[in-house]
């Protein structure tokens, strides 16, 4: 029975047909006549057009006849009313679009694996110690991982640094021989890199590009192949382009790959010496007869040894799942869902103002409605169809919000990288953000839901009525569907007053950041940082811009401020423990960023030659450390990393835990000065208890340095020209001024501002244009009422007042409660913020918001009021409602 | 017998009962409708009144829900109709609804009590 064909209504005919023949041939039988005994028969037999509608009605293709019908009928109708059309689309388009410009980022960086053979196969090798864990390998523990031939299908190999080519930095990913050949990602021209191309160190100078990178520098130069590109001076020759859809195996898109065995010709460490240096990512793919747990089992019976915190120790492998560019831990949900919160409220007020309009458009519509209930179509069907209408509606907003949303990508990319700082923007690297079937599938999915939420409520209340009242044409439902739109507004109001909350408390922030005193003068400052941990360098870079006769000024630290958070440690005081900040600086520190020593005295050059055990002390950490007290000529002891090896996290939680005086680090120093506050960390927890120790530019501790040129805007550019004396690779140096780091950390918030305004200028909007088209309908309800009223004396005036004071019942509610949840929500954030420089719950924030928000009402009802105030009563008495 | 005569004499059949009486006509072998509703009549010495109309619905019920299954063929006076059978599951299903429809009609019996003259 499970292949039986739907019968058709034919089939069925024919069967009646003959039933009516038998049944009349039995009745001849019984001596009728022919006539009579077939009358006689389909007597018997009944209506046999209702038998056939029964078994009509009975298969189960008639919803989707039904559903087919309903749809001509909704276009038919929504052809006759375009405004209507145009503007619910477009309030839902904007709404759809925004949350499609979420997904659609999701997606690319958490849903969509990457673009190569079987990528659920791909686990990533990391290890983890009792204290410590990284993600990188040396070239021999790689070789152990390749020789499992029982658990992995292949393993494969990667390094990424930044290169120059012709003055362009490009990030490479130096690849293992049998990189491509284990991921089998598609090739755009040419070829992919193969295991010949890396036989031996330096020996094939081959390069692969990205295609972001052929259409970008090269112009999609169809003569690419064979061509060649110099890399930090030296010569490769380019052997294909990948497809546009792998850009590498993280959320870092790569510009060019090339043979592991290139990497020290291009300036990198020797990977394959006696000295082999962790680098190397390495990423496996599983057999398929073997599991994930398996696998894992026989890796933790082989630990092998490598350096932790110092000392050789046993660490073993672990697998982590790698088949798509991010993965979304429980953490990073809790930090978007706000984000995302924000974005399917401004949803929400679109779907508000468009139910609005279907319920208007539904009560003008009610004596159709009451007709084809009064000639029998049940309210089930009516609701259908309805919905149907509701649902072509929403389709076609999910089909211009789709158009939109990739506006806004692109708009959104560019505004990302305008905010940047311009040297930072240059590294900007996005996964390819284009929309796929799961996009496509996520924008019907929302126009489902949303023809839920704006199309239900209206198609219960139209279909609400007694044949008596439609007929008569008074909606008896009209009373509840005025509270019903009521409550929509209310919501919208609530909804756009909580974005502009936080909207405003967000710019508020962000000005309030922007002016914050960092206690010391970054103008003109350029920082020079080294990837390498190579105190020669330091001290090669140091000499170059001293001799340089451009320069005025050189600074030496163990970091630059701005730069992250500095190394810090514990203190332990009667009253608590303290965490206590360090950099050691030259002497001409202070001079040089303006801080005003302001007791005691600077190192001296003796000091920083020694780097002595004196320190300058802030003056938050002598008030901390010493309250009441001279701080001068005390001693403390302060935990300080080694030189020479920066402290994993895990390594720092560790001595951070150990308080004091235990720690293996601990050095003895005595206070010589006070120096006043600056911000060396993040902009956002400002000052710190800071201590500065002392160094010079061939110190142990040098690491950075901080130069300023003797003209004024003397450029990033400049210095690194300078800098190719120190080192032939300019990308061993980081140089970037420090007005582009306080850009860099302002950026987040000034993004964030960015979107919450954008958002919640939106939500305004949809509250405004949903306030106006209530107070337009319940007015064009009440006309009669208000011409009896000024008829009887009512001055225009007072009739205003009357739309002012409905507006603003209307607004007050939602107000109230925008208010409530607003300050609920802030509470909540503060909570969760706790930085110095950030007020989470700016009164400011809520009486600017408010004022807005009163504006926004005020607005929506002065079209209304005029309106209003100019209805001539005589008119209105003579009509006939 | 004529229309009218039905109409004052038989009764109108009990919601449900249709389908289980076509099934227990099946059981002595193929059907055509019009035969189902002539035999249901028969047996039932004209008592009960069989909407004809109503029948091929439920036929349409019955097969949709596998109880039987139907193939055109020819009639005894060489007429081409459309012939039920019961399935297998058909005969467990009469079984089941016979069982129930004797202790239901068993029960109303009891308490209607003995049949007055």
């Amino acid at each position: 029975m499970w292949k039986r064909r739907r019968r058709t209504v034919d089939d069925f005919s024919e069967e009646i047909q003959a039933h009516i023949a038998l049944e009349a041939e039995r009745l001849v039988e019984q001596g009728m006549s022919p006539e009579a005994a077939r009358a006689a028969a389909h007597r018997t037999f009944g209506s046999v057009t209702r038998t056939r509608e029964r078994f009509y009605e009975s298969r189960r293709a008639i919803w989707l006849q039904q559903f087919v019908q309903d749809l001509r009928y909704a276009l038919r109708g929504l052809r006759r009313s375009r405004a209507f059309v145009a503007s619910t689309v477009l309030t839902l388009a904007v709404g759809m679009s925004l949350v499609t410009v979420v997904f659609a980022i999701l997606n690319a960086y958490i849903l969509r694996p990457f673009a190569v053979h079987d990528p659920y196969s791909l686990y990533s090798v990391v290890w983890r110690a009792q204290e410590a864990g990284g993600s990188t390998f040396r070239w021999k523990d790689y070789q152990q991982f390749l020789s499992r031939g029982d658990l992995f299908d292949g393993v494969i190999a990667e390094t990424v640094r930044r290169v120059t080519s012709d003055g362009r930095q490009l990030s490479v990913g130096f690849v293992s021989g049998n990189y491509f050949e284990t991921l089998g990602a598609r090739v755009a021209l040419g070829r992919s890199l193969a295991p010949a191309d890396a036989p031996s160190p330096g020996g094939a100078p081959t390069v692969l590009l990205s295609h972001r990178t052929w259409t970008r520098v090269f112009d999609a130069d169809p003569a690419i192949l064979g061509r060649e590109v110099h890399l930090n001076g030296q010569k490769l020759f380019v052997i294909g382009v990948m497809a546009p859809e792998f850009v590498g195996l993280d959320d870092l898109p790569r510009d060019l790959w090339a043979p592991l065995t290139m990497s020290a010709v291009l300036g990198g460490d020797d990977l394959f010496g006696t000295k082999q240096p962790r680098s190397l990512r390495v990423t496996a793919r599983l057999r398929r007869d073997v599991t994930p747990a398996q696998a894992q089992g026989s890796l933790n019976l082989e630990p092998f040894e490598t350096k932790v915190a110092g000392q050789l120790d046993a660490v073993r492998a672990r697998l982590e799942q790698k088949a798509t560019p991010g993965r979304l831990s429980r953490e990073g949900l809790a930090v978007l869902s706000p984000v995302f919160a924000a974005f399917v409220l401004v949803l929400l007020a679109a779907c508000a103002n468009a139910s609005n309009v279907m319920l208007a458009r539904a009560n003008a519509r009610h004596r159709e409605i009451g007709i084809r209930l009064s000639i029998g179509a049940n309210r089930g069907r009516i609701i259908r169809q309805l919905l149907t209408e509701g649902l072509l509606i929403a389709m076609l907003s999910a089909l211009a919000g789709l158009a939109l949303a990739a506006l806004l990508l692109r708009l959104g990319m560019f505004l990302f990288v305008v905010l940047l700082p311009p040297t930072i923007a240059l590294r900007v690297r996005f996964v390819p953000l284009d929309f796929d079937y799961r996009v496509f599938a996520f924008a019907c999915g929302v126009a489902c839901v949303a023809t839920v939420m704006f199309a239900l409520l209206p198609a219960l209340q139209a279909t609400r009525l007694t044949l008596t009242d439609a007929l008569r044409g008074q909606p008896s439902g009209a009373l509840r569907s005025s509270t019903l739109r009521s409550i929509l507004v209310t919501g919208q109001v609530t909804v756009s007053l909580v974005l502009l909350i936080v909207a405003v408390t967000l710019v508020r922030n962000g000005t309030a950041i922007q002016s914050t005193n960092l206690g010391f003068d970054t103008h003109d400052v350029i920082s020079v940082r080294q990837f390498r941990d190579d105190p020669a360098l330091v001290e090669r870079a140091y000499r170059e811009l001293v001799s340089d006769p451009l320069i005025d000024r050189v600074v030496v630290t163990s970091r630059n401020p701005l730069f992250g958070e500095p190394p810090g440690f514990p203190l332990q005081r009667p009253h608590g423990i303290v965490r206590g900040t360090y950099s050691f600086v030259s002497p001409e520190y202070f001079a040089f960023l303006r801080i005003p020593i302001v007791h005691g005295r600077g190192f001296s050059a003796d000091e920083a030659r020694q780097e002595s055990a004196v320190a300058v002390v802030s003056a938050s950490g002598a008030s901390a450390l010493w309250p009441g007290d001279d701080p001068i000529g005390k001693t403390i002891r302060l935990n300080i990393e080694p030189r020479g090896r920066r402290l994993t996290v895990a390594e720092t939680m560790h001595e951070l835990r150990k308080v004091g005086d235990e720690s293996k680090y601990a050095i003895v120093v005595t206070v010589v000065g006070v120096a006043s506050d600056a911000v060396n960390g993040f902009i956002y927890t400002g000052a710190e208890s800071h201590f500065y120790l002392p160094t010079s530019a061939n110190g142990s501790r040098a690491d950075a340095l901080m130069v300023r040129g003797r003209t004024a805007g003397s450029s990033v550019e400049s210095i690194k020209s300078m800098l190719l004396r120190a080192h032939a690779d300019p990308t061993v140096f980081d140089v970037l001024s420090l007005d582009e780091m306080l850009t860099l950390q302002t950026f987040p918030l000034r993004a964030a501002s960015l979107i919450g305004t954008f958002l919640s200028v939106i939500a305004l909007a949809l509250s405004i244009s949903g306030l106006y088209g209530v107070l337009v309908y319940t007015f064009s309800q009440r006309t009669q009422e208000i011409g009896i009223r000024m008829a009887l004396g009512a001055s225009a005036g007072a009739v205003r007042r009357l739309v002012f004071t409905q507006s603003a019942r209307l607004a007050s509610a939602g107000t109230a409660l925008g208010l409530l949840v607003g300050f609920s929500v802030m509470k909540f954030l503060s909570t969760v913020i706790t930085l110095e420089n950030v007020s989470v719950i700016d009164p400011g924030a809520f009486a600017v918001s408010f004022v807005l928000i009163a504006a926004a009402v005020a607005l929506a009802s002065y079209g209304p009021a005029r309106r209003a105030g100019r209805i001539d009563p005589s008119s209105m008495l003579r009509a006939d409602g | 017998m004529s229309p009218r005569r039905r109409e004052s004499d038989a009764v109108a059949l009990l919601q449900g009962t249709l389908d289980l009486l076509i099934l227990r006509t099946l059981l002595f072998g193929p059907q055509h409708g019009q035969g189902i509703a002539r035999s249901i009549e028969q047996q039932a010495d004209d008592t009960l009144l069989v909407d004809h109309g109503s029948l091929y619905p439920a036929l349409q019920r019955l097969e949709a829900r596998g109880w039987i299954e139907a193939e055109w063929g020819t009639s005894d006076n060489n007429r081409r109709a459309r012939f039920y059978t019961l399935t297998k599951r058909g005969r467990k299903q009469l079984v089941a609804e016979t069982r129930q429809w004797r202790r239901l009609a068993a029960a109303i019996g009891r308490i209607l009590g003995p049949e007055e003259a």
